[in-house]
């Protein structure tokens, strides 16, 4: 067994004639030594469904095999709107806190993700996210708002676009064991120089949420920069003058009444919005995939990650999800919030985050500061939120003057 | 961290590490490595365990690996075996050379013809050498990404049996892959 003559004869046909493969004997055919739990092995690494929809039609036992992979990864082309919005769009309430912060997918009215090749590329739809009330009741930030406001998208040529729900896509992936989709971008537009980033994880319903934000980042040219500079610039909400950094990790007055402080609620609030939607879309997805044993939503931009564990996704199938009265999210329980603050930091790597804030959050039920924070996992819901460098922007907020919110169910 | 040369091995190199003779299937070559290297093999620690201290007396036949195969898996074994031998280390220690330097090795290491792709990720499935297998199974997924169904088959060397009306079934089942 030592010259494999079929080999041989495949790498001449590869040069010319394909019709011989066509009417080829099965004895050629290297690819059918390999057992099915081998080729489901390479499957599994292929992770795009996309792709694994190709192998489908490649051969019969291709078509047999794909439907068994476990590991797949969905990339979201784009996201459409139900409907719509009506006047939810206007930010003009003088209750609901306007958010500085707009939001380029309409999560709060998208009912349905499409996959497929649009001809036009949806354009940002500009929606103003306009969280509902919650307890806080914060005025209007003075934060520009974009001008356009208003809902206008692209119109789709009808016949165009071809439209797939995720959920049809997987469909016939009834081994489904770990999922991950990529949406296209993150729902919150940011103004100019905003970092936001978060994660959040669900069983029925938030499990918890850690938020990592800052006013501005941007490359430090000096070196010398340490974790607590005391003479840099804040740039809170538009604003140029300078915190003054309190050594005791305190946030200083002016961050109450300069907008920052209302500033990081909408962003809590939105990040929170943005991922209770997440949440109510798969839904039908879990509900789908009985196997299902840990189940990720990302973004191309890497703003924010929703994650459910085996043990979250099995609690969601026992436990109904309640909705919001909006009805296309999640409804957020009551939260315990802990926020922590430095007007700047200098990571390693040499990114300066400016207003750096850290916002943890976790459903009231959970317990008093003392359990969620002692209990065996401690700290690490938090610290293990980010990636490097963020990761050690969290390590160094930890260590800054500790404040609790709480928010009520919204 | 030198290899305790300890147990009866019946040969060894000149720095007294222990090697162990691995045999093809059809008994044309013998190859000696070093045990570390060798002990990155699951199918082969077992043997060897399963075998006793005598096993090593003739050499342990691997009978579903060719003799060509074997000498390129060793290639791949030899290149990435810790440095320490000792075998409850071999698993959690480093490999004795960079990162870097492996990375290269590896993408080299695959850019062979289909036919040994193949055998290879057929003899690392045997002999469970995870990270050669994880390296020819990702490489053959790689292969298979960004291609239609047809260069697919090309690619990899499939007939496809579909008959036309079935083909377009599917085609159509999937058409959200298209």
């Amino acid at each position: 067994m030592s010259e494999d003559p079929a080999g041989s004869r495949r790498w001449r046909c590869d040069l010319g004639g394909d019709e011989r493969w066509l009417s080829g004997a099965a004895g050629d055919d290297h690819f059918d030594r390999l057992p099915d739990a081998l080729l489901l092995v390479i499957f599994n690494r292929i992770g795009d469904v996309k792709a694994l929809g190709r192998c489908s039609l490649v051969s019969r036992r291709f078509h047999e095999l794909v439907p068994l992979v476990d590991s797949v990864l969905v990339r979201v082309d784009c996201v459409i709107p139900d409907e719509p919005p009506s006047s939810s769009s206007s930010p003009s309430t003088p209750s609901s806190p306007t958010a500085s912060v707009r939001a380029r997918g309409v999560f709060s009215q998208i009912a349905r993700i499409v996959l497929g090749g649009i001809v036009k590329p949806i354009q940002a739809l500009g929606q103003i996210l306009s969280p509902a009330n919650s307890a806080s009741g914060f005025p209007a930030s003075s934060a520009s708002l974009p001008s356009s406001s208003s809902s206008s998208s692209s119109p789709l040529p009808p016949g165009d676009v071809s439209h797939h729900s995720p959920s049809e896509v997987l469909r016939s992936f009834k081994e489904l064991r770990h999922l991950r989709i990529e949406l296209p971008a993150g729902e919150l537009g940011m103004d100019d120089g905003v970092m936001l980033k978060w994660k959040a994880d669900f069983g029925s319903t938030l499990g918890s949420c850690v938020i990592l934000g800052a006013s501005s980042a941007s490359a430090s040219p000096s070196s010398a920069g340490s974790d607590s500079a005391s003479t840099a610039p804040s740039g809170d909400g538009g604003r140029t003058e300078p915190d003054e950094c309190d050594d005791s990790g305190s946030i200083p007055e002016s961050f109450y009444t300069n907008g920052g402080f209302k500033l990081r609620v909408v962003w809590t609030i939105s990040s929170l919005i943005a991922a209770a939607a997440r949440h109510y879309l798969l839904q039908p997805i879990i509900a789908d995939h009985r196997m299902l044993e840990s189940l990720d939503l990302t973004d191309a931009d890497g703003q924010g990650v929703l994650t459910m564990d085996k043990c979250q996704l099995q609690e969601l199938r026992v436990k109904p999800v309640s909705t919001s009265r909006d009805s296309h999210r999640t409804l957020m329980p009551e939260l315990s919030m802990w926020l922590w603050y430095a007007p700047c930091i200098e990571l390693p790597g040499g990114l300066v985050l400016n207003g750096a804030t850290l916002v943890a959050i976790k459903p009231s039920e959970e317990g008093t500061g003392e359990t969620v924070w002692n209990g065996a996992a401690g700290a690490a819901w938090v610290l293990d939120a980010f990636e490097e460098p963020y990761r050690t922007a969290v390590r160094m907020l930890l260590k800054r003057r500790t404040y609790s919110l709480e928010m009520n169910s919204f | 961290m030198a290899a305790a040369a300890d147990s009866s091995g019946d040969g060894g190199t000149s720095s007294g590490e222990k090697t162990i003779v691995l045999v093809s299937s059809d008994n044309s070559a013998r190859f000696e490595v070093r045990e570390a290297a060798a002990l990155l093999s699951q199918t082969v620690r077992r043997m060897i365990d399963e075998a006793g201290a005598d096993a090593s007396g003739d050499g342990i036949t691997l009978p579903d690996v060719d003799a060509k195969t074997l000498a390129k898996v060793l290639e791949y074994c030899n290149k990435h075996a810790p440095a320490s031998s000792s075998s409850s280390a071999a698993e959690a220690a480093p490999p004795a050379e960079g990162e870097e330097d492996l990375e290269r090795f590896d993408r080299e290491f695959v850019r062979v013809d289909m036919g040994t792709l193949y055998s290879l990720v057929t003899a690392a499935s045997y002999l469970k050498i995870e990270g050669l297998l994880n390296l020819t199974c990702q490489t053959i997924a790689d292969m298979i990404k960004g291609k239609t169904p047809e260069q697919i088959r090309k690619t990899l060397g499939i007939t496809s049996e579909f008959t036309p009306e079935e083909e377009d079934e599917v085609r159509r089942e999937n058409a959200w892959a298209f």
